[in-house]
């Protein structure tokens, strides 16, 4: 019994990352119906900022606000020159420029950081391991009935439901937030009613990529280093995450990532020798895929009708 | 559009044009076994394995309009199937080739289903995780009795040196050195490390293979039922197109055409991994995309012009992490970066085209070679060959709407 609280524990913080990404894949999603496939590749690249702003002494916290601040101009930037005039030709040109855009962010961050892993005494780094946002030496942490609860573990959670809870006042009690549920619900209609649909929109990119942001430096706290294909694999867990909690819903997001994180624990978990650290992938594939033909809309998302 | 020259369909300045082109297709792809080194060989081999893929691809996303970032998977399978019946069952490679083609058949028809109902993005998140999760299963500890785990397999070890790749069982170590004209295309098989040139000619006749395969594809029913998909999906089921069963049949082919080309990775690496060839992973399914779309997505030549072109830059850039190895005029642009600069120059080159030439390097070609020489069609009906004139104007039809 106590193990399996273990795994719950472990699978809702490792969860709270794939809702990261996932809010951010939603974000994007509502406002503009594309699939951003560069979301994973953003955050990356506001990942390496934040190593780098560590360097030179920047302490975490602050770091991660700037690091923040980068992903905001990255996504309003990548929205408003490529991905709004491309999207007036075909979803399929958006599908090519998004995946154009993450292949270059990745050659970008190998260029400037090189292709080993970071921080790395070989290339002179001066830090240890990638920056933690929360305590994280071996004996930081607190054991309820036997229960090990790491504080950084503990801490990624709560920073996940506090952007949650701050993202939801945003859409819910702000004018802003409205003006973006409106360009969601029907982009003509919200132009129509004076809403600047393209303001919108860019702050809808550069939300997505700061929220993504987080996620990057959090994945990478947890992996101790940071390296280019850490967001290949988180990618697919955040847009597991999306699919099942529905591709516009945010809410859905975040309980889609917990409850991703918390199947694969369990699955790796109790089925170590079948699963393992080895196919924990498959199990958001099977998501992905069985959420698709099975409920397209997922867990929360509204039903798309489709008129012929 | 003012053109210098106006030349007539099947005149003969136009068959001149024709057999010139011919030719030096031809002379091309004689001049790389007979007159480079074993390096320019290899990297020959590659980009023939990138045509193979991205051809396979085009099929599939060029032509019928379906996303897939996992055909990597199915040049695994074709890697895999090699690899498991040359090193644990001692096949001649050879017989490899059809097997592995049926596998990833089947394998793509049983993607295709979900496919069916799945659409666009959605299909490209889809086949992602598939390109991701397929390394994870030829690794898996639980598997590793059949694909070797995590070390991969052998495939050039002793059984397969005795199978040799030498044509028939009884010519075992039998090919003989032969010349045309003082080139030797086939180099001295006799030496069993200079096996590169032969390796070329099986990569050359299987980009061939699945060339013709696409280009009878194209121009045969099923091609204008993939098109019609492409371009409106609705308006094709009501003009009669079996959706279901054309999906299932294009998924199937593309990902068979597919596999042949891990077959030749997987003789030419002399292993399998995902860790040793590069096309087994996601990178290899962006790479082919990539190729595709620079080249011209929808159009036969297109995946083998920007597989020429890809591996050509890559070849040439591949030592620019070291600054020395950057030419002086383009030293200040690239040599700030750590790693090789191809990469991000194909990304910004895939963006920019996507702009400006949605339809590739050979939509370029298309739009601007009239301003030089415009080819007259031939008016339908005039000649005793009719029926061509009439495909060759349903085929100008819908490579024209390409993209909407």
């Amino acid at each position: 019994m106590e193990l399996f609280f273990q795994r719950l524990i472990d699978g809702l913080s490792q969860g709270s990352v794939y809702s990261l990404i996932a809010l951010g894949l939603v974000i994007i999603y509502r406002g503009t119906g594309h699939l951003n496939f560069a979301q994973g590749e953003m955050a990356l690249f506001c990942a390496y900022c934040v190593y780098q702003f560590g360097e030179w002494g920047i302490p975490v916290w602050i770091a991660l606000v700037l690091g923040m601040a980068v992903g905001f101009a990255v996504g309003a930037a990548s929205e408003v020159t490529l991905v709004r005039p491309i999207s007036k030709k075909s979803p399929f040109a958006v599908f090519v420029v998004t995946l154009g855009l993450f292949t270059f962010l990745n050659w970008l961050d190998g260029a400037i950081w090189g292709n080993q892993q970071l921080p790395n005494s070989g290339v002179g780094s001066k830090q240890q391991s990638y920056p933690s946002l929360f305590p994280n030496a071996p004996d930081d942490f607190w054991q309820p009935f036997g229960v090990t609860i790491r504080y950084e573990r503990a801490g990624i959670l709560a920073l996940v439901l506090v952007i949650t809870a701050l993202l939801f006042l945003l859409f819910n009690k702000t004018k802003f937030g409205l003006a973006m549920r409106a360009v969601a619900s029907n982009t003509e209609s919200a132009k129509l009613a004076g809403i600047r649909t393209n303001t919108v929109l860019m702050v809808s990119w550069g939300l997505a990529a700061a929220i993504g942001a987080v996620g990057g430096v959090v994945i990478a706290g947890l992996n101790s280093n940071v390296n280019l294909g850490l967001m290949f694999t988180v990618f697919i867990y955040g847009s597991a995450a999306a699919t099942l909690g529905g591709f516009d819903s945010p809410i859905g997001a975040v309980l889609g990532g917990l409850i991703i994180g918390v199947v694969e624990n369990m699955a790796s978990g109790y089925a170590q020798e079948w699963i393992g650290q080895d196919m924990k992938l498959s199990v958001a594939f099977m998501v992905i895929l069985v959420v698709l033909l099975f409920k397209p809309s997922g867990l929360f998302g509204t039903a798309k009708v489709e008129r012929v | 559009m003012k053109s210098l020259a106006t030349i007539r369909e099947g005149g003969a300045a136009n068959w001149a044009f024709r057999i010139a082109a011919t030719v030096v297709v031809f002379a091309l792809v004689l001049y790389v076994p007979t007159k480079t080194g074993a390096g320019t060989i290899q990297t020959a081999i590659e980009a023939l394995v990138l045509m193979g893929a991205a051809m396979s691809l085009n099929l599939l996303l060029g032509y019928t309009g379906q996303i897939s970032i996992g055909h990597s998977a199915f040049l695994g399978m074709g890697a895999y199937t090699t690899g498991i019946l040359v090193s644990r069952y001692g096949w001649s490679p050879w017989y490899t080739f059809p097997v592995a083609f049926v596998l990833s058949f089947a394998l793509g028809v049983i993607v295709s289903f979900p496919a069916s109902r799945i659409k666009g993005v959605y299909l490209a998140l889809v086949t992602l995780a598939l390109a991701l999760v397929f390394p994870q299963v030829v690794t898996w500890k639980k598997l590793s009795w059949l694909t070797g785990g995590g070390s991969g397999l052998p495939t050039k070890d002793a059984q397969v040196a005795d199978t040799g790749f030498n044509i028939g069982a009884a010519s075992r170590g039998q090919m003989q050195y032969f010349e045309i004209f003082g080139w030797n295309p086939l180099g001295d098989l006799r030496k069993p490390d200079n096996k590169a040139a032969f390796w070329y000619w099986i990569a050359v006749g299987v980009v061939v293979i699945i060339y013709l395969v696409c280009r009878g594809l194209v121009k045969s029913r099923v091609g204008r039922s993939m098109v019609a998909i492409r371009d409106n999906e609705t308006a094709a089921a009501v003009m009669g197109v079996n959706l279901v069963a054309t999906k299932a049949f294009v998924f199937g082919i593309s990902a068979g055409l597919c596999a042949l080309p891990g077959c030749v990775t997987a003789i030419k690496t002399g292993g399998v991994s995902p860790e040793g060839i590069q096309s087994l992973t996601v990178r290899g399914a962006i790479t082919f995309l990539i190729v595709m779309v620079v080249g011209g997505a929808g159009s036969l030549w297109g995946p083998i012009i920007g597989a020429a072109v890809y591996v050509y830059v890559t070849d040439i850039t591949g030592g620019w992490a070291s600054d020395e190895a950057i030419p002086g005029v383009l030293r200040p642009f690239f040599g700030w970066a750590k790693i090789p600069p191809s990469d991000g120059i194909f990304a910004v080159l895939l963006i920019v085209l996507m702009f400006v030439a949605p339809r590739g390097l050979v939509g370029v070609w298309r739009q601007y070679s009239p301003r030089i020489v415009r080819v007259l069609p031939r008016p339908a009906g005039t000649t005793g060959a009719a029926p061509v004139a009439i495909a060759a104007t349903i085929t100008n039809t819908h490579s024209e709407g390409e993209h909407e």
